[in-house]
């Protein structure tokens, strides 16, 4: 009797085991495979990218320098498809800063509002998970909000006050960067409330407590005590619609992007940004390349460059916030998420 | 004769009694005058009103929805409850510590600075020498003098107890409020603790409570002891734990069911 | 009010246990006193030398005793920090094992005395006079010990004051015996003997005394060491 159940002890542990190391087995192969592919992927691109970049000879460029120099800066008429990185690595870089701009106050501003002032109600319920469904909404129908929203609501009325010399021919009735910035950060908006709220509800009630016992008022709490301690989170959210500023495509080019821009948007003179005008952005180009490229060999070397061009630049973007991040956080030392 | 004795009451708690909303009767008619510089020790069972008692005295109360209270709580002139009170001014004459310790996610030297710079006090010299007295009174000086920059969370938690402490302290309340500051200590940080709850009180009335019975019996002058919203007995530290008047003190303390 | 708090149970069943038997041991090496002097006297009145040496005898279980309670209180003493009403028993029973085992010794040393008596022959009129004291005593003795047992602050207050009669009867006595050395220089041993074992008695009252202020302090938290009988009264009422 005692014996038996041993026996089916030790089974029942000898096929749990059996079990576990299968998941662990499963879950292992599964995570090499995750890595061999992105590490194949990476090698794939690097290869395409530098044999296209560093191919010389009939039709191209003479020697290395003026190659490098030609796939850089936008010349028309050499290549026709090859409009040029730098100007898209601007326009890219000039969009998400003035995404975060406006999507970095607006985001805490609400999250703080949401988990800090207003009371807890089936109302605020219902708006929390609205804003959490929002994140999950494809990113092209912001752009038809955004072009029928900013361009031709907005946009159409700022001309009308204040540019009604130069009309017909419309200054901000039509796409540009501060229109994009803003679908952008409409699009944005969720992901960074989500986070910054998670983190403020995540915050314990002693702090708060705390800082009401030493005499402080509900704002200078909130200011002083609360909103500095949620600072990784509001990084956390800032980092994430970092990337997908930089990667995202379909709504940009309702609003926007162009293949080709005449000038940057950004300028060494007053007023240093050009608002209205149209600008040059890596996803775009990777999206134009890859689907009219006519440039040789086989146009594929072309389309790598681009996308290796805008993995490095969403990385650096990445180190950059978490730099500014952990600057911020150095007296803090509170465990990083990351 | 009457204003002697006036001189020596730091708070004067009159036919106080308190309502959450759900538990109608948290505290029922308390009435006691608690000494100036001295300890008085809350001890009584859990749930029986000790921190509600403690909340009302720097008014935390009102941070919770639905709180009604009647009474009085007099602060030499001044009436704590009433609606013209000035609730953040008092809460920097009535500081409170809570049973974990919480600091700011802040360096050391900012969480001590944190109530000084809510109360207006401008130059950084001037804060550096209220953050340095302030540490100093809360005999935590010596240890954290060279690490003032760094995050108080990576003190160990009998130093970041009295970092709270010296924070509350900054200030330089009348009175001060321990809500079982010792429960998440160690013994020998609960005696240092015990041992600043001792030097403190030349110059605070120094209210605690605790679930340590042995502890009350240390550090404090008077205790009060309660039981469901009453305040069963209140007086000298030596005779509630020698011979306490009420029987139910008796049992309390002796651990007898009630 | 607190007097019946020793009849209350501990939410830690075995505090109470511990102070149970604390007590009850108290209460054995009473009642083990309480028989060493009544054999003593017995011994000293019929003469007994047998009875004296059991007297005698008893004296070691009576010190084992006192030093198996004294170790008991340090134990809950440092172990379960008691308080109020139990930090009284703990402090009573200290002092009132000291005052149990002196009487002990002072009933040994009436036994020594009675097995030297013995060999001489018991003396009739000097008996009447110890006898008198004695009982007294040894009723002092009792009634302590019972105030003890019941925590009646009444009994205890009685033997308080009846400590005075004894006082009284002893001083009697003795002026007796000093006569009769006087009139009788030949019994001048015999004398000694007796005054010896009268001074013991008397001793022995004051222990039984001191036992009852114990009690009085354990039900009611009041010292009323070193008082006389008008403030003993005043202070407990
Ligand atoms: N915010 C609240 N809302 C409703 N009831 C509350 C609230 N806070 C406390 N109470 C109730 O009031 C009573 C007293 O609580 P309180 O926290 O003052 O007890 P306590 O003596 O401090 O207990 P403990 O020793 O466990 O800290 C309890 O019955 C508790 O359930
Ligand atoms: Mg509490």
């Amino acid at each position: 009797m005692l014996a038996t159940t041993r026996t089916a002890f030790l089974q029942r542990t000898r096929w749990q085991r059996l079990r576990s190391l299968t998941m662990i087995s499963v879950s292992a192969s599964m995570v090499t495979a995750t890595l061999l592919l992105t590490l194949g992927l990476f090698a794939l691109l690097f290869i395409s990218a530098m044999e296209w970049i560093f191919w010389i000879g009939e039709g191209g460029s003479a020697d290395v320098a003026s190659r490098l120099r030609d796939i850089a800066l936008a010349r028309p008429g050499l290549e026709s498809s090859v409009i040029g990185l730098v100007p898209a690595i601007v326009g890219t870089v000039a969009l998400v800063m003035l995404m975060t701009l406006f999507v970095a106050p607006l985001g805490v501003a609400t999250a703080l509002y949401l988990s800090e002032y207003a009371r807890d109600t089936w109302y605020t319920q219902l708006i929390r998970i609205s804003i959490t469904n929002l994140a999950g909404v494809p990113a092209v129908i912001y752009g038809v909000f955004g072009l029928g929203f900013f361009v031709y609501g907005l946009g159409g009325q700022v001309d009308q006050l204040f540019f009604s010399d130069r009309l017909p021919s419309p200054t901000f009735g039509t796409p540009g960067l501060l229109w994009a910035a803003l679908t952008l950060a409409l699009v944005n908006l969720p992901v960074v409330i989500v986070a910054v709220t998670e983190g403020l509800d995540a915050l314990p009630e002693d702090l708060r407590q705390a800082s009401a016992a030493l005499g402080a008022t509900k704002n200078e709490t909130v200011f002083y005590a609360v909103l500095p301690a949620a600072m990784p989170s509001v990084f956390t959210g800032l980092i994430l619609s970092t990337a997908r500023a930089a990667g995202e495509v379909a709504p940009l080019m309702l609003v926007g992007a162009v293949k080709f821009a005449p000038s940057l948007p950004v300028m060494t003179t007053a007023p240093f940004i050009g608002l209205e005008q149209k600008f040059m952005h890596l996803g775009f180009q990777l999206f134009d390349a890859a689907l009219f490229s006519t440039v040789p060999p086989g146009g594929i070397g072309w389309v790598a460059t681009i996308a290796l061009t805008l993995v490095i630049l969403i990385a650096l973007l990445n180190i950059v916030a978490m730099s500014l991040r952990s600057v911020i956080l150095r007296r803090q030392a509170v465990d990083s998420p990351f | 004769m009457d204003q002697q004795s006036k001189n020596d009451i730091a708070l004067s708690i009159r036919d106080l009694s308190l309502s959450y909303q759900g538990n109608p009767s948290a505290l029922k008619s308390i009435s006691v005058d608690i000494p100036r510089h001295s300890v008085t020790a809350i001890i009584g069972a859990s749930g029986c009103g000790k921190s509600s008692l403690l909340r009302c005295l720097n008014r935390m109360n009102d941070l919770i929805d639905g709180v009604q209270y009647s009474g009085e709580v007099l602060l030499e002139e001044m009436n704590v409850l009433s609606a013209e009170t000035n609730v953040t001014a008092l809460r920097r004459r009535v500081g409170m510590v809570f049973q974990r310790p919480n600091p700011f996610p802040k360096s050391v030297f900012d969480n001590v600075a944190y109530g000084l710079k809510l109360s207006g006090v401008k130059s950084q010299r001037h804060r550096e020498e209220l953050v340095e007295k302030a540490l100093r009174s809360a005999a935590l000086w010596d240890e954290v003098q060279y690490r003032l920059d760094e995050s108080a969370l990576q003190l160990s938690q009998g130093q970041q107890q009295r970092l709270v402490i010296a924070r509350a302290i900054a200030l330089e309340p009348d009175i001060l409020l321990l809500d079982e500051p010792a429960s998440s200590l160690d013994p020998i940080s609960t005696l240092r603790l015990e041992e600043l709850i001792y030097e403190l009180k030349q110059t605070l009335t120094i209210i605690i409570v605790t679930h340590n019975m042995q502890q009350a019996a240390r550090v404090s002058d008077f205790t009060a002891f309660m039981n469901q919203g009453h305040l069963v007995e209140f007086g000298p530290t030596d005779t509630i734990f020698t011979r306490p008047s009420m029987r139910e003190t008796e049992d309390y303390i002796t651990g007898r069911y009630g | 009010m607190t007097d019946q708090s020793h009849q209350r149970i501990h939410i830690s069943a075995q505090f109470s246990r511990e102070l149970e038997g604390v007590r009850d041991d108290v209460l054995t090496m009473g009642g083990t006193v309480e028989s060493q002097i009544t054999k003593a006297l017995d011994a000293l009145l019929d003469g007994n030398s047998e009875l004296a040496e059991q007297v005698i005898a008893l004296d070691s279980n009576v010190n084992e005793l006192e030093r198996s309670i004294s170790d008991q209180c340090m134990r809950i003493l440092a172990l379960r920090q008691p308080a109020a009403g139990d930090l009284r028993l703990v402090l009573a029973v200290i002092k009132v094992t000291t005052d149990l085992e002196r009487i002990g010794d002072e009933a040994a040393k009436m036994g020594r005395q009675a097995v030297l008596l013995s060999e001489i022959g018991v003396q009739e009129k000097i008996a009447a006079q110890v006898r008198d004291v004695a009982v007294r005593s040894i009723t002092m003795v009792k009634n302590a010990l019972d105030s003890f047992a019941r925590l009646e602050v009444g009994d205890a207050l009685s033997v308080i004051l009846s400590d005075d009669d004894t006082d009284e009867a002893y001083a009697n006595a003795r002026e007796w015996l000093l006569l009769f050395a006087e009139e009788n220089p030949a019994s001048l041993r015999v004398a000694m003997s007796y005054l010896w074992i009268l001074k013991g008695l008397e001793r022995i009252g004051d222990h039984a005394a001191n036992i009852a202020e114990q009690v009085i302090f354990l039900t009611e938290g009041v010292d009323v060491r070193h008082l006389d009988s008008q403030n003993t009264r005043d202070l407990l009422s």
